[in-house]
């Protein structure tokens, strides 16, 4: 999976429809981190094998 | 006074060699001449301190301690709340916060008998910093106070390290008492998830927030658990179950203990200095020479680990802190600000996929610990960088070795191996079983008492 590198329009968009009203200072400031978090979600998105399915933190026959 | 550990004001006190009076003042009167170097505290709560240590001088006169930390000076990471006694998170929003009821583990602490010395530096809400933008500077290492802390418990791990308490609370939600402990040189226990209540603490992340005390010593952490753990319905993640006596194991040594090293953490993953890792070759030499099994294992990338924590961590107090974030933006400090509003990059598949791989990665931790005692990695990198150099995002930048325990809420201590080429403290992480303290507590103690390390102290406090 390939995750594109974030700029500061698509960052500044992000933010406000998220309810942030940043000048383009502020959101120049986020920017360098915002790239190092795009790879550690890119990570977070990598294929997961079977037992990883949250559906089984539910045991429908248990009722819990 | 010299500098004691509390294990042995503990003996001291109940021998009545120890007046928990003198104590206190001494402390105090350390941390007027001290503390302007290296702003530990924020708060000093010198009549309460002197109201505690005249309470337990009584207990003492009249034979009715109450155990072992009764009469012991101790300090609070500013996040713990106390009931009457400013909280602030070390932040602008709180700087005038007065909550009405203590932190469940403080009122325990303060039930123990502990003397209660103040409110101590922390990096922002338990994350932002280093930051010089808040209505505080931060704390200081007292080996070098050009140098970092770490945080978030940087004020107790300053504090401590200088001698001002013998010992404190810390929080840790991705190495938060892990890092300041291998920083300041001291020890520092996170804790099994749910063994140590959260209630009272302001929360930086709900399911990745541990309580647990630091000291100068394992044994002294061991101490501070034991007044500190025990179930709480109020918190949700707290556990209903007969808490272990922590110093059960001491003393008996290493010898048959199973341990396994995640060399690659430290090793390839993100590499730590020559210091740190000669300093974990040498725990480890000591290990098997008093006849404990070690073997390297191999678990997933320390990046994958740091990632799934990361993603959760800042989306977790993005929950928590969206409202002031988009209202009164600029109250915050930079650094704290900045990362966490990178939660509004999250999408909610991202967060189930997050979610979905920490399953795996505790899965794949407690097949890798069921023929293990403990697990071995790095603390931190190396010695402490000067505080000025630290970067803004060096969180992000490498993986954490700290935050693989947080992730599985598995028990892990931080403990000194010696010093690096600067003369800063270097350090050793030893993982445990969930529950198994008291095996940590051990084999921390066993290396501890072994070696020199915990006869010197930073030079400031000559």
């Amino acid at each position: 999976m390939s995750t594109p590198e974030i700029d500061k329009d698509e960052l500044g968009r992000i933010l406000e429809r998220s309810g942030h009203q940043l000048t383009p200072a502020q959101i120049e400031a986020i920017l360098p981190g915002a790239a190092i978090f795009r790879r550690m979600v890119e990570r977070v998105n990598a294929p997961l094998p079977r037992e990883a399915e949250p559906a089984l933190i539910f045991d429908v026959e248990q009722g819990r | 006074m010299s500098i004691l550990t509390i294990a042995e004001a503990a003996s001291q006190i109940a021998a009545r060699k120890l007046s928990p009076v003198e104590l206190a003042e001494a402390q105090l009167e350390r941390i007027r001449r001290l503390d302007p170097a290296i702003d530990s505290f924020l708060l000093v709560t010198e009549e309460r301190a002197l109201a505690d240590a005249r309470a337990a001088e009584a207990r003492q006169m009249a034979g009715t301690l109450r155990g072992k930390l009764d009469g012991i000076p101790i300090a609070h990471k500013d996040i713990y709340g106390t009931a009457g006694i400013r909280t602030t998170a070390h932040s602008k929003l709180l700087e005038h916060n007065v909550p009405t009821r203590d932190a469940h583990t403080v009122k325990k602490w303060a039930d123990a008998g502990t003397v209660m010395l103040g409110k101590l530096a922390t990096h922002e809400f338990a994350f932002g910093g280093p930051s010089f933008d808040l209505p505080w500077p931060p704390a200081r290492n007292p080996w070098n106070r050009e140098h970092f802390t770490a945080g978030s418990s940087s004020g107790t791990g300053a504090a401590i390290a200088a001698g001002l308490i013998l010992g404190g609370t810390g929080s840790d939600t991705g190495g938060s008492i892990r890092g300041p402990a291998a920083l300041c040189g001291i020890a520092g226990i996170k804790p099994t998830y749910g063994l140590s209540s959260r209630t009272g603490i302001l929360p930086l992340a709900f399911t990745l927030d541990h309580a647990g005390p630091m000291a100068w010593t394992a044994e002294d952490c061991a101490l501070l658990l034991q007044g500190m753990a025990g179930h709480d319905p109020e918190d949700p993640a707290s556990v209903d179950r007969p808490v272990a006596d922590f110093t059960a194991e001491l003393g008996k040594g290493v010898k048959g203990l199973r341990i396994g090293v995640v060399r690659h953490f430290y090793e390839t993953d993100h590499r730590a200095s020559d210091a740190t890792r000669a300093g974990i070759e040498g725990a480890l030499d000591f290990f098997r020479r008093e006849g404990a099994e070690v073997r390297d294992i191999t678990l997933s990338p320390a990046a994958d680990y740091h990632a799934v924590g990361y993603l959760l961590m800042v989306t977790e107090a993005y929950t928590l802190h969206a409202p002031w974030l988009r209202e009164r933006f600029t109250d915050y400090g930079e650094l704290f600000r900045d990362r966490v509003a990178l939660a509004a990059t999250v999408s909610g598949p991202d967060i189930v996929q997050a979610m979905r791989r920490r399953r795996v990665l505790c899965l794949e931790m407690t097949a890798a610990m069921e023929n293990l005692d403990i697990l071995v990695s790095a603390s931190q990198a190396g010695e402490a960088p000067r505080i000025a150099d630290v970067p803004k995002w060096a969180n992000m930048e490498k993986p954490s070795f700290t935050m693989p325990f947080n992730v599985t809420g598995f028990p892990a201590i931080s403990i000194c191996t010696g010093y690096g080429e600067g003369g800063l403290p270097v350090a050793v992480q030893l993982a445990g079983k969930p529950f198994g303290e008291p095996t940590l507590f051990r084999a921390a103690h066993a290396y501890e008492a072994a070696m020199p390390w915990r006869k010197r102290r930073p030079s400031m406090c000559d």
